[in-house]
């Protein structure tokens, strides 16, 4: 990689760590600016004043606002996500627990929507106006109409309740892989069927754009086999919008993760946010949210990298002129 | 001419525009000899790209009808099945195409580019085998450091550079027709020169004949053994280049000259008073009676055929000019 590579590099990361901070910010602010007191809210009506008291001080509310930031961030640096006032256990342990539960079923999710809309939005564009095309732009735009939570609905009365092919709901017993792979395909297709219609249009509308550009005519007056003309010289460049727009999906497909999660009863992050907000629980959602940010700011990092990685004008933004 | 390695016969081509069908190019009778160059010259829009991608028959997705026989030493290229025709692109004919900036890809290397082409063209050949030919060739159009090159990815690249880059691609195929189109229009007068004096250069090297495109006359007069005027989709004149230059028949032919000789690189055709035909209603009579000068009522009504006026000299006009 060579000094415009670094310098891509160097803007990506401080735009992350910006990213990071400003969540925390909010995140802080959420706590301290919601109205009514927390105490009250988070103790509930039947508890003593001098308990109220004791939990204010022992939370650190009493202290200038000031304060409480330092505190929260300089905790936050050093891995303390805060502890959970209800079970008194650290937050940051009850994230990890239930962490990987939700990466699996995102990354599940979006791994299935690129092996089924790529090929999907491949064949479209070269099969342009044909009944497959046609019907497959009705099925995508089905697809990505219909909320990811009513095709969990579905599914999981087609599939488990009807047919009782696959189990119904929890996230299995963590000592059997394949068990908790059967749980794993009824969300992960839930989550996942909104974003195959989506990248199969995507893909379709970047494909053709790129088969018309004057690169691809010289591939062909050059004979190259058609087979090489689309799935080298066209895919890598029809390649570069899709990863964008994959890259905020996540953001999306996080947050519906939360519903599917909780439709099949699984354990994960979004359960933990729901769980939490359901009870004014702010230590949690503070923390739980932040690690939702931190990895969607990882993900999308990843992506601005592969980005460079597949476009060499990327790579060399800002270096100046070409050789003469 | 006898035995031309091009015989191109009753060519005509309409494309579907929204006021209806359009003649792209009318009636095209024209001969190609071995190892000669034909310069095609006329103003935009008068069909000199289109009969270009006839001859690879790389078509425009709005074409309606294509009519008449383009043969390539005993092969009708227009009655050709597409795999039979595809196998002969990069092969037989190869094209290099007018704009440098877009017709090389821009997410891979010059190398890669290149070995596909030289791999395409002789299938046996290891990838180093591909790469050192490459080389060789960049070398051949005059880049430096032709290795360093290889690695590189086109916008790098200067665009004087890239258009070397692209003949060094033709040059790969080894081609018996080559199609150059408007070579040197996309690049600055400096570089237009060197490409030029490359092409001059190349010309010994080049064992197949060379179309070239142009709008240049000058550039025309400079490189080609042979010249075929065209206006509005038809050719008006052709014959020996400094024949034609010396005394030309066809009152457009004139124009043209006049005015490349009184505006320089500036105006080229463009100061000839009137209006390049509507290709949707075409005239009745003779294309260019409406900005002609010397008009007559026969020249409205009656379409003149291309005839010759002198041995090896063919032009369309009702009252061409005394040839010697």
């Amino acid at each position: 990689m060579g000094a415009g590579g670094a310098r891509y590099l160097a803007g990506r990361l401080l735009t992350s760590l910006l990213i990071v901070f400003g969540a925390m910010l909010l995140l802080f602010a959420l706590s301290a600016l919601v109205p009514g007191d927390p105490a009250a809210t988070l103790l509930g009506p039947q508890a003593t004043p001098e308990f109220a008291a004791r939990f204010v001080r022992e939370m650190g509310l009493d202290r200038p606002l000031h304060e409480r930031l330092w505190l929260f961030l300089s905790n936050v640096l050093t891995g303390n996500l805060g502890v959970d006032v209800l079970s008194g256990r650290p937050v940051a342990g009850l994230v990890l627990s239930v962490l990987p539960s939700t990466v699996i079923l995102t990354f599940s999710a979006i791994g299935l929507a690129v092996l089924a809309g790529v090929p999907l939005g491949i064949f479209a564009a070269t099969h342009r106006g044909s009944v497959a095309d046609n019907v497959l732009a009705i099925l995508s735009v089905a697809f990505i109409a219909v909320p990811s939570f009513v095709v969990a609905i579905l599914l999981l009365l087609v599939f488990s309740l009807w047919l009782d092919w696959l189990p119904v709901l929890g996230g299995g017993d963590a000592s059997d892989p394949i068990d908790q792979a059967k749980r794993l395909i009824l969300p992960a297709l839930a989550l996942a069927l909104g974003w195959i219609g989506f990248i199969a249009r995507l893909v379709r509308s970047s494909m053709l754009e790129v088969m018309a550009e004057p690169y691809i005519r010289t591939a062909r007056a050059y004979g190259l086999p058609e087979r090489i003309v689309t799935y080298k010289y066209a895919l890598k460049n029809a390649c570069i919008p899709t990863l964008a727009i994959l890259g905020l999906g996540i953001g999306r497909l996080l947050g519906g993760a939360v519903l599917v999660e909780i439709v099949f009863a699984r354990p994960g992050l979004g359960r933990l946010i729901y769980d939490a907000i359901s009870v004014r629980n702010f230590p949690v959602v503070q923390g739980s949210v932040l690690v939702v940010v931190v990895l969607f700011v990882v993900v999308n990092l990843l992506v601005d990298l592969s980005y460079a990685a597949i476009d060499p004008r990327l790579r060399d933004q800002g270096r100046g002129g070409a050789a003469r | 001419m006898d035995d031309p390695l091009l015989r191109i016969r009753g060519l005509t081509m309409t494309a579907r525009t929204a006021r209806g069908p359009a003649r792209i190019l009318s009636d095209i009778h024209l001969d190609i000899g071995r190892g000669r160059i034909l310069g095609v010259v006329g103003e935009s829009g008068s069909g000199k790209s289109s009969l270009a991608s006839c001859l690879l028959r790389l078509l425009p997705p709005n074409l309606e009808r294509l009519e008449g026989s383009v043969d390539l030493a005993g092969t009708d290229l227009l009655s050709l099945p597409e795999p039979a025709m595809a196998a002969l692109r990069g092969t037989r004919i190869a094209m290099v195409f007018q704009d440098p900036m877009s017709a090389l890809n821009p997410v891979f290397t010059i190398g890669t580019q290149m070995v596909d082409v030289a791999r395409r063209r002789a299938p046996g050949l290891t990838r180093a085998q591909a790469l050192a030919k490459a080389e060789a060739m960049l070398a051949r159009v005059a880049i430096p450091d032709p290795r360093a090159r290889l690695a590189a990815y086109p916008h790098q690249l200067s665009g004087g550079m890239r258009q070397r880059v692209v003949i060094a691609m033709a040059l790969l195929a080894e081609p018996e027709l080559l199609l150059a189109d408007e070579p040197t229009t996309a690049l600055d007068a400096t570089v237009e020169a060197q490409i030029v004096a490359l092409l001059d250069d190349l010309r010994r090297d080049i064992a197949g004949s060379i179309v070239l495109i142009s709008h240049h006359l000058g550039l025309v007069a400079q490189l080609c053994d042979d010249l075929c005027v065209m206006y509005a989709g038809t050719v008006v004149e052709t014959g020996p280049t400094a024949a034609v230059l010396a005394a030309p028949a066809h009152p457009y032919t004139r124009a043209l000259l006049a005015c490349e000789i009184e505006a320089g690189d500036e105006g080229r055709l463009a100061s000839i008073p009137g209006e390049v035909p509507d290709p949707v209603a075409p005239a009745q009579g003779c294309v260019f009676a409406p900005r002609c000068a010397r008009a007559e009522p026969r020249c409205h009504a009656e379409p003149p055929l291309l005839r010759d006026i002198a041995p090896g000299r063919r032009a369309a006009c009702h009252f061409p000019g005394a040839v010697p």
